[in-house]
């Protein structure tokens, strides 16, 4: 699209809004409180049963061969001594079950257990069914498998050279898939710049590190007649039981209907479980064969060698600037290493590229995005996803432009805000726009332009901004279906049933879908009763991923619940002898508008008489005695539904929500990437100091506002942002994945440290209500668009504090002195040594699986160990 | 990952528990607080078919001070109890300082300073699960027979990783082994072998039973720094203890310890010579600074590089030193 014809468009956009603006409602008697989660007593109690506190009768427990090598063809696999050991009722292998699937319909290139080649050390061989999980331990030490090496590729820059020995044949250079976009005119801007600022910026791996593995229970219907399988149950921690349902059925080659995916407790997803993951389809093969349930629950190791995470992502970024600070153009050039399978991977690399819209007024973007197969575990979606790397690049070069340009970074943002309602140079739609209360807040309340620059030495704040999507307005399968819907049912007795298909891993979406309904029908939440997440009994929702579930669910629960309110109050008029419109709703009753204050107050003071308290017998003498009395004014919740059941014989509804067509984006090729009905928005202070002498960094506060359209429920909220906030600091300063040779050297919450309680900082969450004008009461997502302001808001307060601009996250006590004393021209520190994941060219020069033969000591004999060990060896 | 199948036994008392010890000995491992052990079982680095579990054996519990001025502790005394003790805290200070740094509060609570003492050393490359370490062929401290941090050779670098070693060597601690030969009795400093494999001389019919910290130790200042990345739970990635007594505004006496850079805690040489009858300086500092990098052997066993972790050995000795000596 060209700038004029943008302008044009958004002055008319702007136009429409300001006709089309309504009075925000503020009078809620349940939506804006802080409640608890309604599943925190199970919780915290530990009477909540999550997938692996599961177990049917005559359950075995399934254990994962993985591969030892980084590339190799399968030659052979003999199962036959594994199948033999007492106790191990059944062995599979790839040839159980040949489909491949993928989460994206562009990426179906993995198999449950591999096929024909393993592609990183970890992948998936073969799987044991046995009756304890130490006999299947002991079955998969007798599998042999015969591999043949292939050259194995680390580092994204080496694979996309290559030419043969391609991880998928159907890949050369090892390239999964590159976008280049050009919007408006990047080249004449970058010319009419005054001052242009160019960089490398390396994010490396992190994963999610939720508290629970992964776990999957599988379940068949044995026919009792023939014995063969028939129905299929799969309960399992997951994000998505709609997609599960899908690929399973894909994969084993059963119909849909022939499976019932539900999820039980989720400990955590942050993305690591927003696709089918190959232990949930490998529990049903091994359930499938074995004719016996089958639960299979991660290790930890396994859960990092499942991992897709945030991929290593080398950032070459130059952005163009008026002297003013207004920025003319930005140039991107990203680089994902993806793993050895797609995964989410073309989403996100196209979210790198698209999110560089929608936070700031930038009229002219280029774009060029490489998702690189290597032979490490897959990348996928976390928390922020696509957006973080690209924002830590893009707000430390701002920061960097603005002290060159002597800007104060605040105001730098301030001079780039968008003005909204409009549309990107990128085709992104923004109605509700946050983000320059956000700042003024963190400004405010950090003492900003007070403290900025006068603290001790050693001491520093940094500014940082970030957003991201409330849902994707384009589906990851092309179709019309609507994103979610939800269908609402309700008892006699005024028990609210709402079946969801989102699925609360955590994040509180249960909780939200109450507070909706019980908002919407003015009933007290404890009526309120949320069925969610099961396939059998839930209609569909593609799932809770790209925090869409606030913004689309809520919607679909908010239009069935106004559904089955108009069937209740067009029974309930009828009784009460006036127009349905003229009812209110609230504190489970039903009170004729013009005595809504009234009414509010009688129920307050008189006990109300309710069916649950007297029975089913006196409430039918109650609504005997009310027909006989005439129209009333005033009717409880129960005694409206009661009208409204024996009207309509039963009171049931459904909504759904479809995101509209105006925000799917534009018409170019990756434009269904990026577009959402909302944007969230975060500004950040962070405050830290840092230590001269041993580069270590100490975040003392971050001050983080988000702008969430309305908090429905803002406990939760604040938890989110500060969740947010705490995730990102482990990425700016602890988190990492270290690969030597493919080979992980951190699988383990040990190793791959976490921040812990002791250095989590003070977090002041600030929300910010920009009343979105599609969100249901307003609201948008609160969970993942505060994180990625985290790193580059450390970043820039560590060069507040010492003057040195980090390219490379996490800032690591050796990175931050190797930088220290780069600045002071002191003695250079060596950091190439051990931790550099790129360094290695060859693979295992020095011995390990190229040169393993057997267990134990046995060495290949050109291993030059073994050589080296010849003459002292006495065997 | 599951536990290896194992017999539990449960001794009575002490002799009962040598007893057993002896009878298994070599398919037997020791139960303390179990918080390094039971891990490691389960990444099959040990695969014995005994577990020894003396956790409720009270007579190796507790600091008990003695006439002679000496203090002796129970080898089963919890890191927690240690790092709480009054008397420590006033005579021997630089014990419950590094005694409160190791872990977790959870851990500690479990962790004993015996199993602190005997820790086994820690490498990237042994730490691991079975099939980990199978990827990589395995390595020498474990069914294998080459180092990856140092292939050229064919030594063991796994790095010692005790917290409270250090200081416990600074202290001139003596331990108490028990054997069915009777009870010896050895210089903290004499018990490791400086090898990654079998970095302790404890034979397998033998059990640590008691420290012993000189009276002549007492009433020394005493400070620990420890590197890690997070502020809980991980082991060192270096560490420096130091004790020092000032008389007149000099040093009397000082002793060095480090751990978590070589396959042994060591005890800084020369240090004590350097210090002795000398005022703290910047220089000085600096100077014993240079003296402890240099005993420092870090290779690549742990997170951050081995040249960061001698190097903060030095920054962390001269800020310990000046902390000792400052008033």
């Amino acid at each position: 699209m060209n700038g004029d014809a943008l302008r044009t468009e958004n002055r008319e956009l702007r136009t429409a809004m300001a006709n089309d603006r309504r009075p925000a409602t503020t009078d809620f008697s349940i939506i804006g409180k802080s409640i608890a989660m309604v599943d925190a007593a199970g919780k915290t109690t530990g009477s909540g049963k999550y997938t692996d506190d599961l177990s049917v009768p005559g359950m075995l427990y399934g254990k994962i061969l993985h591969s030892p090598h980084p590339h190799a063809r399968i030659k052979s696999i003999d199962t036959s001594r594994a199948e033999k050991l007492d106790g191990v009722v059944a062995v599979v292998t790839g040839k159980n079950a040949p489909n491949p699937f993928g989460i994206l319909p562009v990426g179906h290139d993995e198999y449950a257990l591999a096929l024909d080649k393993v592609r990183y050390v970890g992948d998936n061989v073969a799987c044991v069914a046995a009756v304890s999980e130490s006999i299947a331990e002991k079955a998969l030490e007798l599998i042999e498998v015969d591999y043949e090496l292939l050259p194995a590729y680390f580092d994204p820059e080496e694979s996309m050279k290559a030419e043969t020995g391609l991880i998928h044949d159907n890949k050369p250079n090892n390239l999964e898939k590159d976008y280049h976009h050009a919007f408006a005119d990047p080249d004449k801007a970058f010319a009419e710049a005054d001052y242009i600022a160019e960089g490398r910026f390396l994010a490396n791996e992190v994963t999610h590190a939720a508290m629970e593995p992964h776990s999957t229970l599988a379940s068949f219907e044995i026919d009792p007649h023939i014995g063969n399988p028939g129905r299929l149950t799969v309960w399992s921690s997951t994000q998505v039981p709609y997609y599960l349902q899908h690929k399973l059925s894909l994969v084993l080659e059963m119909p849909m209907q022939q499976i019932r995916v539900i999820k039980p407790l989720v400990g955590g997803g942050f993305g690591g479980k927003s696709e089918v993951i190959p232990i949930e389809i490998i529990a049903g093969i091994a359930a499938r064969a074995a004719r016996k349930p089958v639960k299979i629950t991660y290790t930890r190791e396994e859960v990092f060698w499942a991992h897709r995470g945030r991929p290593r992502t080398i950032v070459d970024l130059k952005t163009g600037v008026k002297n003013d600070g207004r920025i003319t153009a930005v140039k991107a050039r990203v680089v994902q290493d993806g793993g050895a399978y797609c995964s989410y991977g073309v989403v996100t690399i196209l979210y790198s590229g698209a999110l560089l819209g929608a936070l700031y007024d930038i009229p002219n973007i280029q774009y060029d995005g490489y998702r690189v197969l290597t032979n490490k575990p897959a990348c996928g979606a976390m928390r922020g996803h696509g957006t973080v790397n690209v924002r830590f690049a893009f707000e430390s070069q701002l920061d960097e432009i603005a002290a060159k340009l002597n800007i104060d970074p605040a105001e730098i943002r301030r001079r780039n805000l968008l003005q909204p309602p409009c549309i990107t140079i990128n085709g992104l739609r923004v109605l509700s726009y946050g983000l320059p209360e956000c700042i003024d807040q963190v400004v405010t309340r950090s003492r900003w332009n007070e403290c900025k620059g006068k603290l001790p030495k050693g001491r520093g704040l940094g500014i940082a901004c970030s957003h991201y999507v409330s849902g994707a307005a384009n589906s990851i399968i092309r179709s019309d279906m609507p994103h979610s819907t939800v269908n609402i049912k309700i008892d006699r007795d005024g028990g609210v049933v709402v079946y969801t298909g989102a699925s609360d891993i955590g994040q509180g979406s249960d909780t939200m879908v109450a507070q909706v309904a019980a908002e919407t029908f003015g009933c007290s939440l404890n009526r309120v009763k949320v069925v969610a997440a099961d396939t059998d009994l839930t209609p569909i929702d593609i799932g809770s991923y790209s925090s869409r579930v606030t913004f689309m669910n809520g919607n679909a629960t908010l239009r069935a619940a106004q559904e089955v309110k108009k069937q209740i109050a067009a029974a309930a008029a009828k009784k009460m002898n006036c127009a349905p419109d003229e009812l209110v709703f609230r504190n489970d009753t039903v009170n004729r508008k013009q005595l809504a204050g009234e009414g509010a107050r009688a129920t307050q003071a008189q006990p109300i008489v309710s069916g649950r308290v007297e029975g089913q017998i006196l409430r039918g003498s109650l609504q005997q005695k009310r027909k006989d009395e005439g129209p009333k004014d005033s009717m409880t919740f129960e005694e409206a539904v009661v009208a409204a059941i024996d009207f309509h014989g039963a009171l049931s509804g459904t909504g759904s929500y479809a995101p509209p067509a105006e925000a799917r984006g534009g018409k170019h090729k990756g434009a269904g990437v990026g577009p959402s009905p909302a944007y969230s928005y975060s500004a950040q202070v962070a405050e830290v100091s840092v230590d001269e002498d041993t580069g270590e960094v100490t975040v003392h506060k971050v001050w983080a506002a988000h702008d969430c359209g309305r908090a429905l429920n803002p406990v939760s909220v604040e938890g989110q942002i500060i969740g947010s906030v705490w995730m990102g600091m482990g990425q700016a300063l602890t988190e990492e994945l270290v690969w030597k040779d493919g080979l992980l050297m951190n699988p383990g919450l040990l190793e791959y440290r976490s921040p812990s309680s002791v250095e989590s900082p003070e977090v002041e969450p600030i929300i910010v209500e920009s009343i979105d004008p599609e969100g249901p009461f307003g609201a948008k997502e609160c969970s993942e668009g505060s994180l990625a302001a985290t790193i580059p808001a450390i970043a820039n307060a560590i060069y507040d504090a010492v003057g040195i601009r980090l390219h490379e996250s996490p800032f690591t006590p050796e990175r931050v002195l190797a930088a220290l004393r780069a600045k002071k021209n002191a003695k250079p520190l060596n950091l190439t040594e051990g931790v550099d994941p790129t360094a290695p060219t060859k693979f295992r020069e020095h011995g390990g699986s190229t040169c393993f033969k057997g267990k134990g000591p046995q060495r290949h004999e050109l291993d030059p160990a073994r050589q080296a060990a010849q003459p002292g060896d006495t065997e | 990952m599951s536990l290896p199948e194992f017999k539990l036994l449960r001794p009575r008392n002490l002799a009962d528990a040598v007893g057993q010890l002896a009878q298994h000995a070599g398919s037997i491992r020791i139960l303390a607080g179990g918080t390094d052990l039971l891990p490691s079982m389960r990444q099959k680095l040990f695969d014995s078919q005994y577990l020894l579990d003396i956790r409720h054996l009270a007579e190796l519990k507790g600091i008990r001070p003695q006439p002679d001025g000496c203090v002796e502790i129970g080898a089963l005394t919890a890191l927690t109890t240690i790092a709480h003790s009054d008397f420590l805290r006033q005579h021997y200070p630089v014990l419950p300082e590094a005694a409160k740094t190791v872990a977790s509060p959870v851990l500690r609570n479990m962790g004993t300073i015996g199993g602190n003492i005997c820790l086994d050393t820690r490498c990237l490359w042994y730490n691991q699960s079975f099939q980990w370490r199978k990827s990589c062929g395995f390595c020498i401290k474990k069914d294998g027979d080459l180092c990856h941090v140092a292939p050229g050779g064919m030594k063991c670098w796994a790095a010692f990783s005790g917290d409270t070693p250090p200081a416990l060597l600074c202290l001139n601690a003596d331990i108490e082994i028990a054997s069915p030969a009777g009870v010896r009795r050895v210089k903290l400093s004499d018990f490791y072998t400086g090898d990654g494999v079998i970095h302790r001389k404890l034979q397998l019919n033998e059990l640590v039973t008691r420290v012993f910290l000189p009276a002549s130790s007492s009433g020394y200042r005493g400070v620990y720094r420890k590197l890690r990345i997070r502020g809980s739970i991980d082991y060192p990635l270096a560490g420096v203890a130091i004790v020092l007594k000032r008389s007149n505004g000099h040093i009397e006496d000082a002793r060095i310890g480090i751990t978590a850079v070589n396959p042994a805690p060591l005890l800084v040489k020369g240090a004590t010579e350097l210090l002795k009858g000398k005022s703290l300086t910047e220089d000085l500092a600096e100077a014993v600074g240079d003296l402890a990098a240099q005993t420092a052997k870090p290779l690549t066993t742990s997170a951050l590089t081995p040249e960061y972790r001698r190097e903060m050995i030095r920054v962390f000795t001269k800020r310990a030193l000046i902390a000792a000596a400052g008033d």
